[in-house]
Parts: C-alpha cells; sequence; structure tokens
C-alpha cells in the first residue's frame, strides 16, 4: 500500500514537473478543441461503462468518481 | 405584348437543377476562386440553452442471467458566462438471475429464497441462480458547474437512488485549475455517500445458516454504508495532437458491505460435497443442503492509478487508458481500454472498442467452505471478487443528423472467465466448472440534440 | 463596394479583455478584426496587413476607382480587356453563378441601378426606361475568354455582390496564418473565423431577429462563416407590394416575393454570401432552396 503511494506521488509530481515546458501555443489548440479530442468524449456511455463494470467487477472508477450507489455489488 | 411576356420568369419551366448540386458546384468553384484548398467545415448553430442527451440501453447476460434495460438522460441547461446546471435520470429495468454463491452438485439442490417466504430448486448439475429479483432502479443526479476566476472550473452535484433494498444518497465536488497557457490543469474532487441496505427480510448474520422457509430468526433489519471518494488530477497538452491525463483515486468505504443475498456452501472436507440438511425438510421448504451466509470486513482501502491519452491521427483518434487498482482485500487489477474513431464523411463516424481486465481474487474469496477447517472469519464466493479476465469487444457507429443533432448505436459483447485458485478445489470440485463464467450482450442507442 | 476616395482610411488597435481588435472602412462598411493573442506589435501588423488586403480588393474592385481594371473593362465601349489572374478567377466565379442561378445572378445588371432607385419611396421606373437598359445587361451578351472580356457597348460589370465575401475570406486566412489565431474578421455583417476560440466554446453573433420585435439570435460560431443578403434599407414598398433591390436581370424587375433578409452559416465567407444571395434570387422560394442544401439559414420576410 505504502510503495503504491509513493508511486503515486513520484509520478504526479514528475508529470507536473515536466509539464511546465511541454505544451501547444494558443493558435495550434484547433485540433484539441474538436469534441472527439476531449478526454470524455461520450459522458453517457462513459457514465453507463462506469456503472457496467461497477456492477460486474470489483474496481470501479478511475476517471472520476466511482460508479456508486447501487445495490448490485 | 412580347416584351411584357419576355419579362416574365417562369420558375416551374426554368432547367432546375438538383438543388443539392448547388452547394456542391458552388464549394467547388469557391475553392477554385480562393485557392486555399478545401476549407474546414462550418460549425455554426443557434446558442443552444439546452442540451439533452439520452440513451436506451440493453444489457443482457446469458444463461437465464441478469437482463436490464434502462433508460438514461441528461439534460442540461446553459446559462452566461459558462455556468451549467445538470440533471440527469435513469430508470432500470432488471430482471433475470444471479449466482447466489453456492456450488453445483450432481445431485438437485433446493435453497430458501432471501425473503425467506419460498423455495426454489436447482437442477442437478446446474448452477445455482437466484431470480428472486425483478427490480426497478431509479437514480437521480443533479450537478452545478461554473468558472471560477479565469482559470478555475468548479463543480458540485449531489447524486440519489432507489431500488427496491437498496437507497443512495451522496454529494460530491470538484476543482480544476488550468496552468501553463492551459496546457496543464489540475483537479481534486471529492465524493461522499451514505447508503442503506434494506435486503429483502433483513440482512442476515454473517456466517449464519440459511434457515427454513418461514424462519427468519437470523435476520438483523437494515444496514448502513458510508464511502469517500478522493481525485487528484493532471490533465497535460502534449502536443498540438496528443493530451493525456493522469488520475489517482483513493476510495474508503465502511459499514455493511456484505451481499445479503449471498451463501457459500459447506462442504465435506474429502468429497468437497456441500454437506446434506441434519434434520428433514418441513412441508414449506427449505434449504437441501447446509449454506451459510457471506461475510467481508467492514472497511474496504482502494487506490487506483488512471492513465488515458487521446492522439489524433490526421483525423482519426485514438483513445488509449490503463487503470491499476489495488485495495486492502488483496485485490489487484489492471485495466487496459483502447478506442480507435474512425470518420467517415463529415457526419458519421465508426469506432471500434476493446477493452482487457483482469483482476485477483480478494484474499477471503472462497468457493466454498471447508467443513472439517475451522471457519474464516470472511469468505464470500462472490464471482465478482475472483480471479477472473474479462474482454469487451464492440464497435459504435455514430452519425450527425442534417440538424445537427447526434445520434449513436454502439453493440459490444462482455464476457468474464474466471478461475478458482488450485488450492481451494476439494474433492469432486476438481474438474467441474465451478466459475459462474459471463457473457453478455450490450446494445445502446444514443440521441443528443441542443436548443 | 461604395465609396468615393481614399479618405477615412484611418486603423483603430485597440486592446480587448482577451486580445485585439482593429477597426477601420472598407467597401463601403464598417470592418471589424478580432485577434485572439499576440501581444501589440504582432495584433498591429497582423490588424494592419488585413486592412491593406482590403484597401487593395476595394481599390482593384470597386467601380468608382478611375482607372482600375474594372473601370477599364467599363468604358472599353465594346473593346476588348485583357485582364490578370485574379480578376479572371472572379470572372470564371461569376460565370459559374450566372450558370448556376440560371441566369439571375448577372454582374452585368448593375446597370439598372439607372433606372431603379430604392429609397424606400413608392417610385418605380417609366415604362419602357428598363427596357431600354434591358438591352446593355446580360452575361451571355458579353465575350469571356480568359483573360480576355470583350462586354458590349455600354455594358457594364459590377463586382460588388462577391467582392466583400471574397475580401473576407482572404483576410481570415492572413488571420490563420498568423501567430495571433484564433480570430475574426467581420466586413459589416459579412464574417469568418479562422477556429473556435480559445477561452469559450464558440463566437458569439448576432442576427436581427425574425420579426422586428423579436430577440436576436446568438449564434455560436466554432468554425466557417456567415453572410447575409438583405434589403434592410434599399427597397420600394408601393401598393403594398414591397419591391426588394435584388433585380431580375432577365425582366428587369425585383425578384417577387424576395425575402426582406437571409444569413446563412458556411464554409467560406464567399459560399455563405453567394449562397444567400442565390436564396434572394428564389424569391418566395427562398427557404425551400436552403432547406434543400441543408445549411444553417435564417430568412426574415
Amino acid at each position: 500500500m505504502m510503495k503504491m503511494r509513493i508511486l503515486s506521488a513520484v509520478l504526479l509530481l514528475a508529470v507536473c514537473a515536466g509539464c511546465s515546458s511541454m505544451g501547444v501555443e494558443p493558435w495550434e489548440r484547433d485540433v484539441l478543441a474538436r469534441e472527439d479530442m476531449q478526454l470524455i468524449t461520450d459522458p453517457l456511455e462513459a457514465a453507463t461503462d462506469d456503472h457496467i463494470y461497477f456492477s460486474k467487477e470489483a474496481s470501479s472508477g478511475g476517471r472520476g468518481f466511482g460508479g456508486g450507489g447501487c445495490g448490485c455489488n | 405584348m412580347a416584351a411584357a411576356d419576355a419579362g416574365v420568369t417562369d420558375m416551374s419551366k426554368s432547367s432546375r437543377k438538383n438543388d443539392r448540386s448547388v452547394s456542391v458546384t458552388l464549394a467547388a468553384a469557391t475553392c477554385a476562386l480562393l485557392g486555399t484548398g478545401v476549407p474546414a467545415p462550418v460549425d455554426a448553430q443557434e446558442e443552444p440553452k439546452w442540451d439533452f442527451n439520452t440513451s436506451l440501453l440493453y444489457y443482457g447476460e446469458d444463461g437465464d442471467r441478469v437482463q436490464d434495460a434502462s433508460l438514461k438522460s441528461i439534460i442540461r441547461r446553459l446559462f452566461a458566462d459558462d455556468k451549467s446546471l445538470s440533471i440527469g435520470f435513469t430508470v432500470d429495468a432488471l430482471t433475470g438471475a444471479t449466482p447466489s454463491g453456492a456450488i453445483r452438485q450432481d445431485t438437485a439442490q433446493t435453497f430458501t429464497r432471501p425473503s425467506g417466504n419460498s423455495a426454489y430448486s436447482v437442477p442437478a448439475g446446474d448452477l445455482p441462480l437466484d431470480d428472486t429479483f425483478r427490480d426497478t432502479r431509479v437514480a437521480l443526479t443533479a450537478n452545478w458547474q461554473q468558472p471560477a476566476g479565469e482559470k478555475g472550473l468548479l463543480s458540485i452535484g449531489m447524486s440519489t437512488s432507489k431500488e427496491y433494498d437498496y437507497f443512495h444518497l451522496g454529494l460530491n465536488a470538484n476543482y480544476a485549475h488550468a496552468f501553463n497557457n492551459r496546457n496543464t490543469t489540475l483537479s481534486a474532487g471529492i465524493a461522499m455517500a451514505s447508503d442503506s441496505i434494506e435486503p429483502v427480510g433483513g440482512a442476515p448474520t454473517p456466517l449464519s445458516a440459511m434457515l427454513d422457509v418461514g424462519d427468519v430468526s437470523n435476520r438483523n433489519g437494515d444496514q448502513d454504508k458510508d464511502v469517500m471518494d478522493v481525485v487528484f488530477g493532471v490533465s497535460q497538452v502534449i502536443s498540438r495532437d496528443l493530451v493525456m491525463q493522469v488520475n489517482y483515486s483513493y476510495s474508503y468505504s465502511d459499514g455493511y458491505l456484505n451481499n445479503p443475498y449471498k451463501v457459500l456452501s459447506l462442504v465435506d472436507g474429502d468429497t468437497g460435497d456441500t454437506l446434506p440438511r441434519t434434520t428433514p425438510l418441513p412441508p414449506d421448504g427449505g434449504p437441501s443442503g447446509q449454506f451459510l451466509f457471506e461475510n467481508r470486513p467492514d472497511e474496504r482501502t482502494q487506490h487506483s492509478l488512471y492513465t488515458q491519452a487521446k492522439y489524433n491521427m490526421d483525423g482519426k483518434v485514438l483513445d488509449l487508458s490503463y487503470r491499476y487498482m489495488t485495495d486492502d482485500w488483496e485485490i489487484d487489477s489492471h485495466t487496459v481500454d483502447v478506442r480507435y474513431r474512425w470518420p467517415i464523411g463529415s457526419r458519421s463516424y465508426l469506432e471500434p472498442h476493446v477493452r482487457f481486465y483482469t483482476q485477483s481474487e480478494a484474499e477471503f474469496y472462497r468457493l466454498s467452505l471447508d467443513s472439517s477447517q475451522e471457519l474464516p472469519a470472511f469468505a464470500s464466493s462472490d464471482y465478482r471478487l475472483g480471479n477472473f479476465d474479462a474482454i469487451t469487444a464492440g464497435l459504435k457507429y455514430g452519425w450527425k443528423t442534417r440538424s445537427g443533432n447526434d445520434m449513436s448505436l454502439r453493440v459490444e459483447w462482455y464476457t468474464q472467465s474466471g478461475t478458482v485458485p488450485g488450492d481451494q478445489l476439494i474433492g469432486n470440485q476438481t474438474g467441474r466448472d465451478n466459475y459462474p463464467d459471463l457473457n453478455a450482450l450490450i446494445v445502446q442507442f444514443s440521441y443528443r440534440f441542443s436548443r | 463596394m461604395s465609396g468615393t476616395g481614399t479618405a477615412g482610411r484611418d486603423l483603430q488597435v485597440v486592446a480587448m479583455e482577451h486580445g485585439w481588435a482593429g477597426r477601420f472602412r472598407a467597401m463601403g462598411s464598417p470592418c471589424e478584426v478580432l485577434l485572439e493573442n499576440g501581444h501589440r506589435e504582432r495584433a498591429s501588423s497582423t490588424i494592419a496587413a488585413i486592412a491593406a488586403e482590403a484597401w487593395r480588393i476595394e481599390d482593384k474592385f470597386s467601380r468608382y476607382r478611375k482607372g482600375n481594371i474594372v473601370d477599364q473593362i467599363n468604358t472599353a465601349n465594346g473593346a476588348a480587356v485583357s485582364v490578370d489572374d485574379e480578376t479572371a478567377d472572379l470572372l470564371d466565379f461569376a460565370t459559374t453563378l450566372y450558370d448556376l442561378s440560371d441566369g439571375r445572378f448577372d454582374i452585368t445588371s448593375g446597370v439598372l441601378r439607372e433606372v431603379w432607385t430604392f429609397d424606400g419611396s413608392d417610385r418605380v421606373p417609366e415604362p419602357g426606361s428598363v427596357e431600354a437598359v434591358l438591352s446593355r445587361v446580360g452575361w451571355s451578351r458579353a465575350r469571356w475568354e480568359r483573360p480576355v472580356l470583350c462586354l458590349g457597348p455600354q455594358m457594364e460589370i459590377d463586382l460588388g455582390g462577391i467582392g466583400k465575401e471574397y475580401a473576407v475570406d482572404r483576410c481570415i486566412a492572413i488571420v490563420g496564418g498568423s501567430k495571433c489565431a484564433p480570430g475574426l474578421v467581420n466586413f459589416g455583417g459579412d464574417l469568418a473565423v479562422s477556429g473556435p476560440p480559445t477561452r469559450r466554446r464558440a463566437w458569439k453573433v448576432a442576427v436581427e431577429g425574425v420579426l422586428p420585435d423579436s430577440a436576436d439570435h446568438v449564434i455560436d460560431l466554432r468554425q466557417g462563416a456567415l453572410a447575409t443578403s438583405g434589403d434592410a434599407q434599399r427597397f420600394l414598398f408601393r401598393d403594398g407590394i414591397r419591391y426588394s433591390h435584388i433585380l431580375d436581370p432577365g425582366s428587369g424587375w425585383p425578384i417577387p416575393n424576395a425575402p426582406a433578409s437571409v444569413t446563412v452559416a458556411a464554409d467560406t465567407c464567399t459560399q455563405a454570401g453567394m449562397t444567400s444571395t442565390l436564396a434572394m434570387l428564389e424569391g418566395d422560394r427562398a427557404e425551400e432552396f436552403l432547406e434543400k442544401e441543408g445549411i444553417l439559414f435564417w430568412c426574415r420576410r
């Protein structure tokens, strides 16, 4: 458990540190602005999948909050 | 006279070209005039105030198991200054049977229903499935989102759901902040839930025996559970075509975490067969063997690390994600999810999808309970806590209607296949198909429009 | 394109809450350029380049400028005139539009303004005067073989129906190629964007409401262009009939039952402008025509 926490913290910090120099200029955001380039393109499908997998597996969430709130587990 | 006639333009007689070809010809002519190549397609719409997103879902497992028909809708009202309110509701109609946790036998078996009011029987060789439930679930969510200063986004929400034997109430809040010319976003969120479990017949005393019909002496009424979820995330624009995100989640559950309906078969230490009942079967019915209700710890801590990348490859988009989960029940899981969106023309797309999932069993997962050994403190044969691999494979087709509304249809196949740890198999259990493998069909139709 | 001299060629650059706004006059309209990015120097030079391009197009193709190519063509009195590539491209385009509209879009129909004055009054032309002018109208009467144009005597061309939208498209390309993008170019209501803005979902454009007292429509524009054809100020009203200033080159009379205004959204300003003009030329079939095209439009009658 402790190893997991350390690994996560290091990863997040590394990502943050490396982040400050990465990226694009505002006028290069044309592709990123597209609907299909959003991290969650279809929120209804995402919520549906979260719920199905929460009911049938032991893991939940990841992208946001856990599917939660159901007696199916 | 002639002049007047010549002056009248008779439209019905003029050579009316197919009007559709007017815009095509005009587009080509404009291309030639401007000489800048094919322009990007126009994206204009009346400022939407409302956004309606609705779907119809069918989920069906084979072998008379769970079938679910669901209607889900999210209605969003957009206000000035980028504020919005979303209200979501879901209605699920569930039918079908679910594994009770008892193992197959070479003889027919009977079990008392969770309500304690009647019994059901399972033919020899069949996986015991409990089909008591025909349930309807209703869920409601509400979410308010608004910018916080120049670079922040705040979101608060609530969720609630009700089904015959379960009630959920939760609150959540999330804050995201953009840095580095909006190339980096940091976010933090928290969700708290308070759930009540109201099992049919009352929650049974853990590890107590399944009793005869009409005997509810081991029942303890309703139970509670609290859940807290915390998520920290970073999303980063890597290049013009690539954006990534990493999320760390922590979840803590506390309270009644058992499934009140699931049992384990108490088996003979040599043969591995379910011990028969010690008293004669009463007229109203009862269990044909000895079964004990499961018990899980009353706390659970989960950690997940999730990472996702979306990569544009010349108009096609690859969505790749990986999640690692570990908890203090000793369950570890890995999820790999791949989607590839392939545009067809300017109005539709095809999106194949593959998901791989694997999990290791909970520390207290047992196929059955060995009567010659001391009873463990915690035990469950719920297949959802076992060791299994799952694959989802599907295809989604989406299109934009003439009026600019989005529709999509996806068909997916979900299959789980599990294994019981070798050292848990006793006697006749070896060689039997013990794990309740799952095969399910998922069909979802979505319709989205703005007004 | 109207406006008599080169007076009034000032350029104003102001800082906005996010980005820069450039303002100037060209082709008889107030022109506006919005740029989201860049520092003042870069924004100013981009706006200056845009204004320069707009004025270049105005000077080259306005029928009010003495000595430019249009003036040479209009004073040739039957003689052949050789034109450059850009003019030839516009004439080819005008030919396509002439064919596409079955002759209703005609760049030689401008001379009809000699008999029609759309000042909101009820003064229609004397009988016979329209027919007299009609003999000088008709692209089919002109001989256009790239790069040589030979109009009939006393015929004139007027590129006013194409020029402004063409200029918008040329100028939005300058925005797109600069480091100040995303941006918006608006020449008197004919506008285009280079892409979605960075801080909001879309550029917000107000289109006048369908009824005089109904609210403006607000359009979310993320890509493409909007153009409006309309007769807001230029019409005649007689015997209860509204005569729009859109004339049928075949009859010399206004197209009956043309909408009061048509606004169209399309990939480029040129397409939007031409589509709205073609719709106006359809008269009472304007909406039918636009619906068949499957584009976004607002039609006011």
